[in-house]
């Protein structure tokens, strides 16, 4: 808990998202009362700001969590259109690409919220992923990635849920996923919210990906309550229904409550 | 019991740590996977059993060891009474890992009968639960039987390898003692076609719908004997039958889920071998999917149809109000009680207390006036004669109740209440219908229309005749008389004169010159006989040169003596100037209006001379000026000159002189030369004057000399006797004065 209000504040300075990320370590950077997690990965473009946002937000509610961009690299603002800046993926680290954009031009990325963004990243996890780079299921328990935020439980390297941030991203990992062929055997819900790619937009698609997997997990903690005497008693499997069964009734309370976050889901393999 | 758990998830996490810990890990838990074991342990086991099995770190050799050590805690977890949902799912993706594990290595090690029959064992005992299954467990049998048809179907070699998936019939060998390729690959197909049966059978349950697409994809491309069978299976496949039901956010979101599933299926596949057999197909069924989606889309994004009530009722408030409005009901004017009344009250008309009390004089003038004509426009004829009936009703009961006897001096036709002598007294009784016989006007009759319109027509026009009566005349509106005009002086009246003439020459830029080069007709010609450019230049040269002649010259005499020395500008002198400007302003095709302007400026001098009327000559001034404009801008080139020379109507010493300047520059030395030539070969009168100039030049110019002695030579007889020698005469003066 006060790492997590630690965290929060420590990377807030005087930006929006950061004052929200203060708010959240409030509301969102709760106990840790233990039982059973189910473990997320959000993934956007760029893993800088909407899976970020998710990916931290989703930490301080103590669920298991990893994060991806889809995007071929990183490409973050420059000082104009034409010039971004661009990284790559999985060998640059959150800190090397603040302190570059530091040294650029302090003002500049200062005033249009980079280094904010920067600043609280490099305090969730080591450097931005690519989707597409990972090796699913490849323990994650050591490497640069082990002190990542969120990086408890998360030691098997997959996920119960992966959520996408756009549209766009939800194709690039589901057709992803057919390419690979799962080999793994192992179903995952797929679900994209569309966020807008802007620090506001993912402040509040952060609160809808927590509320969302708030409301997964208790499903799934309720699938799994399900022992002994009525399991017993019922003598047949039929008679209940799983956490896998109601994904698209939590999806429709969900989307009721947040309307103006189109939602698509599918259950893929790993 | 937590205690346990601790204990099992940090061995998991060291497994995880270290994958050579696996099997060492995987060993420690398989006690736990009896089913005398509680529910939870053995929950995990299986959780971790699949997580060990798919773990891709581990080499393929390790997960071969490891695979053959659990299969037999698989099929003990599997076939445990209880079937707990989530141990079956864990056993089922444990066994779906292990499948093609076994499989590649009963090939390598056909003695080892008993892992095949567990590995059979555990195959029936899914393929028994998967129809009764709950929907969790059934996504797994759908996940464990695909490998299984991919293990036991011939493959062309496009999976990855290492990762289980490139397990297929090729490896077996035709004469293997457990495993028969035909019997496989038939079980196979059979397994293949009861789960695209699901797509079929389930085909509004997402999960079964999703799960089953989203293996597809490495069946079709990498199992050609399944391809065709799947595709089938697709194009068969019908997402939409929910649409039907009522389409709440659940049945959206399942049906957006489960058109778009097939979509990345489709599209991913048609991506991956945009020339195969089957693509036409994949394209035709991705295209019929998306119209579905796109029609469903539109279908929920359209507002509510109308309900028929709605159309059929003609009360629709957005429909225009074609019929005409309900009559209002005809008004009723209560009759005044008995008593004295107020003029308000003859003439107040509503019940409503609070309207009675307001007092329009709040209302500025204006607006009462506006009020009224637009309440008198639209109001209805029947409800206004009504209105008017009523207070002439009101009043004639009134005076019906009056006293016969009034006061004498109130020239008041039959009223005693004070405040009825505020009744206009000529036009009151007007209406009045005298239904009393008994009543009778006492002084004079009152008016009939004719007499009032007399006396309105007599009334000043200015005062509105109902204040004629106002005791306060003050109020009433005098005659309007416009400020006087400020005094207009000399320097006002010039600035405005200026203004005045820049405004004649505004029109210049926008006409056009005539299309057709008409015959010039000089002083002869009408001056706005067409509406073009030089007909118009015409008119400005006249206005400049006649208009005024004779008029102001006596005044202008008079100002310039005035004026200290400073010139009053004449309007025509305005004029002028802005004519010279614009002649300046691109003189060299504009030579002809200069040419046309000398000619009026001499004609007009000719006719003033001849009237004997006095005034200035402007000729001279206006061609001197314009040569000396001209000059300034000259080069070696402009015929202009020429032209101009030629073309005015009188030359004189001085206007000639002009052109000796040209003489200093040595490239307009010719064109000066020429000009006095031209001038000399084809103006007799002016010849001896143009001679003489050249004559100077030759004095004058060195570097113009030799022209000017060839001219002189030529034209001047005399010359050639005069100068034979350059050393006498005039000419050596001349040298001496340029070399000196």
């Amino acid at each position: 808990m006060s790492t997590a209000i630690d965290t929060a504040s420590g990377a807030a300075s005087s930006s929006k998202p950061d004052q929200q990320n203060g708010q959240n370590g409030q509301n969102g950077g709760r106990e840790d009362t233990g039982g059973f997690k189910l473990k997320f990965c959000t993934v956007c473009a760029s893993n800088q700001n909407r899976s970020m946002e998710g990916h931290l937000r989703l930490s301080l509610a103590n669920y298991p969590v990893i994060s991806f961009g889809t995007g071929s690299l990183v490409r973050l603002p420059g000082p104009s259109i034409t010039q971004p800046n661009v990284y790559k993926f999985n060998e640059t680290s959150y800190d090397s690409i603040y302190k570059e954009l530091e040294a650029k031009d302090p003002r500049l990325y200062k005033a249009n919220g980079l280094l904010n963004m920067l600043g609280r990243n490099r305090q969730v996890k080591w450097g931005p992923e690519r989707w597409q780079d990972w090796q699913i299921g490849m323990p994650r328990a050591t490497g640069k990635h082990k002190d990542d935020k969120g990086a408890d439980g998360m030691e098997s390297g997959v996920a119960d849920v992966v959520i996408t941030c756009e549209e766009r991203c939800w194709d690039a990992v589901v057709d992803d996923l057919l390419n690979r062929g799962s080999p793994l055997n192992r179903p995952v819900h797929v679900i994209n919210i569309d966020i807008k790619d802007n620090h506001e937009e993912a402040s509040v698609g952060g609160r809808a990906i927590v509320d969302l997997a708030d409301s997964l997990n208790k499903i799934a903690a309720e699938e799994r309550e399900k022992v002994g005497a009525s399991a017993f008693d019922s003598g047949s499997v039929g008679a209940r229904s799983g956490f896998d069964e109601r994904v698209p009734d939590v999806l429709a309370e969900w989307q009721e409550r947040w309307p103006n976050l189109p939602a698509t889901w599918t259950l893929a393999w790993f | 019991m937590s205690e346990k758990f601790k204990q099992l998830a940090a061995a998991r996490k060291t497994a995880f740590e270290n994958p050579s810990y696996f099997r060492q890990i995987v060993q420690g838990i398989l006690p736990i996977t009896p089913p005398s074991i509680p529910v939870e342990l053995r929950r995990w086991a299986a959780d971790f059993i699949a997580e060990a099995l798919a773990c891709p770190a581990l080499r393929t050799a390790d997960k071969e060891s490891l695979t053959v050590m659990t299969i037999d805690a698989v099929r003990s977890l599997l076939e445990a009474p209880d079937q707990d949902p989530l141990i079956l799912k864990g056993g089922i993706m444990a066994a779906a890992s292990a499948y093609p594990v076994i499989v590649k290595w009963i090939i390598s090690n056909s003695y080892h009968k008993p892992a095949w029959e567990t590995m059979s064992a555990i195959k029936a005992k899914i393929l028994s639960v998967w129809d009764g299954a709950p929907t969790p467990v059934k996504l797994c049998c759908i996940k464990f039987v695909q490998r299984v048809i991919l293990a036991q179907t011939a493959s062309n070699g496009s999976e990855p390898k290492h990762s289980g998936l490139d397990v297929n019939l090729n490896i077996i060998p035709p004469n293997h003692d457990l495993l028969d390729s035909r019997l496989l690959e038939a079980e196979a197909i059979g397994l293949l076609d009861r789960m695209l049966g699901g797509l079929q059978d389930h085909s509004s349950d997402p999960l079964i719908v999703d799960a089953t697409l989203n293996t597809l994809a490495i069946l079709v491309r990498s199992r050609p004997a399944t391809s065709s069978r799947i595709i089938n299976a697709i194009t068969n496949f019908n997402p939409l039958k929910l649409a039907n039901s009522p389409m709440t956010l659940k049945n959206k979101i399942i049906i957006k889920s489960m058109i778009k599933t097939a979509l990345m299926l489709l599209g991913n596949l048609a991506r991956r071998d945009p020339h195969g057999p089957l693509t036409p197909r994949i394209t035709q069924a991705h295209e019929r999917l998306t119209r579905a989606r796109t029609e469903l889309l539109e279908e929920a994004s359209r507002k509510r149809a109308l309900p028929v009530e709605a159309v059929t009722s003609p009360g629709d408030a957005k429909r225009q109000k074609t019929e005409a409005a309900a009559p209002q009901p005809p008004l009723k004017i209560q009759p005044l009680a008995p008593g004295p009344h107020t003029l308000a009250e003859v003439f107040s008309l509503t019940n409503n207390a609070g309207l009675q009390a307001f007092d329009v004089t709040n209302v500025p003038a204006p607006l009462t006036a506006r009020i009224a004509v637009k309440t008198l426009g639209s109001i209805d004829q029947g409800q206004l004669d009504l209105a008017i009936n009523g207070v002439r009703d009101r009043l004639a009961a009134l005076y019906a109740a009056a006293p016969a006897v009034v006061p004498a001096p109130v020239p008041v036709s039959g009223t005693t209440t004070a405040q009825q002598a505020a009744v206009n007294p000529e036009t009151a009784p007007l209406g009045v219908e005298e239904d009393d016989d008994a009543y009778e006007p006492d002084f004079y009759a009152a008016e009939d229309t004719e007499q009032i319109l007399n006396k309105l027509d007599n009334a000043p026009p200015e005062v509105p005749p109902e204040q004629n009566a106002e005791p306060d005349s003050t109020l009433g509106l005098g005659p309007f008389r416009l400020p006087p005009p400020p005094v207009l002086n000399p320097e006002s009246a010039a600035r405005v004169s200026q203004v005045t003439a820049m405004r004649i020459f505004g029109p210049l830029s926008g006409l056009e010159d005539p299309l057709v080069k008409k015959q010039k007709t000089g002083l002869n010609r009408l001056a706005a006989n067409s509406h073009d450019r030089d007909s118009w230049l015409t008119l400005i040269t006249r206005l400049a040169t006649r208009s005024t002649v004779g008029l102001n010259d006596g005044i202008k005499t008079e100002a310039d003596a005035t004026a200290l020395g400073r010139p009053q500008m004449s309007l025509s002198n305005l004029i002028r100037e802005m004519l010279f400007n614009y002649v300046l302003e691109d003189w060299r095709r504009r030579i002809d209006v200069a040419i046309a302007w000398c000619n009026e400026e001499w004609y007009n001098d000719k006719v003033a001379e001849r009237e004997g009327l006095g005034a200035p000559r402007n000729y001279e001034r206006c061609a001197l000026r314009l040569m000396d404009g001209f000059l300034s801008y000259t080069t070696g080139q402009d015929k202009g000159i020429t032209r101009f020379l030629s073309e005015v109507p009188q030359l004189s010493r001085e206007l000639l002189s002009r052109v000796k300047t040209l003489c200093s520059d040595p490239a307009t030395v010719h064109l000066a030369m020429t000009s006095l030539l031209y001038v000399v070969m084809f103006k007799p009168p002016a010849r001896e004057m143009a001679l003489d100039t050249v004559y100077e030049i030759w004095l004058e110019y060195e570097d113009a000399r030799p022209l000017a002695e060839k001219y002189l030579h030529k034209w001047r007889p005399g010359f050639a006797d005069a100068h034979a020698s350059p050393d006498n005469g005039v000419g050596g003066n001349g040298s001496q004065a340029v070399t000196a």
